[in-house]
């Protein structure tokens, strides 16, 4: 038996194991139903105090007067 | 998701300084290779590979065993570190003979404030958003 035949075999005998799927097409769109899920959850966006963005505001300031304090950061970071 | 609790917390306290330590090495070998720069940082490299991380997760490991008995918001605890690391640092740049250049020295006062800010910002927002993607917080 050459191996076209027994592809052709085993292309036979999977059809006859496993039958075929009905009904495959999905009903309606699922995307509309993805967006609901995905805009019940909204996204974590934290509440930052204005004292952060001034210390935050303080730091930057010092990294632009004093460059040479950013290897430092990083080796200690 | 209440499996391995302080896995996650060293897991999570590990990626800042790990993303710290890349983008340092690469501007050190930029600057070491494409620009000449002379000083032998290689010699105290150790410390942000070995020594920053690992620390990082223990500190967090210890915020989230901690959390329930001292409530102190991440932002101070992570403040709290560079009282550790800071003195670490030094000792190993003494030990490791390294010699710190003078201009360091002046503006140690700036860096050790600058260093508490970081820290405190990174912390409250970087690791405990790490933390809640984690299910830790």
């Amino acid at each position: 038996m050459s191996n076209d035949e027994i592809n052709e075999e085993m292309k036979e005998l999977l059809k006859q194991a496993i039958a075929p799927v009905k009904d495959s097409e999905l009903r309606h769109d699922l995307w509309p139903q993805m967006l609901a899920k995905l805009e019940e959850q909204p996204a974590i966006v934290p509440a930052i105090p204005w004292f952060d963005w001034a210390l935050a505001a303080l730091a930057a300031g010092a990294l632009i007067f004093f460059p040479g304090i950013i290897p430092a950061l990083f080796y200690h970071l | 998701m209440n499996q391995h609790k302080y896995l996650r917390a060293y897991m999570a306290g590990l990626v800042v300084p790990t993303i710290v330590l890349v983008i340092g090495v690469t501007a050190f070998c930029i600057a070491r290779y494409g620009y000449g720069f002379s000083m032998p940082l290689e010699r105290v490299m150790i410390f942000p590979m070995a020594v920053v991380p690992p620390l990082w997760g223990l500190w967090n490991m210890l915020f989230i065993a901690s959390h329930s008995r001292t409530h102190l918001p991440i932002g101070f605890h992570g403040a709290l570190l560079p009282f550790l690391l800071g003195p670490l640092g030094i000792l190993l740049t003494v030990a490791l003979d390294f010699q710190v250049p003078g201009f360091a020295t002046h503006i140690f006062p700036v860096l050790a404030v600058v260093g508490l800010i970081a820290y405190y910002l990174v912390w409250k927002y970087v690791v405990s958003f790490l933390n809640t993607v984690l299910g830790l917080t």
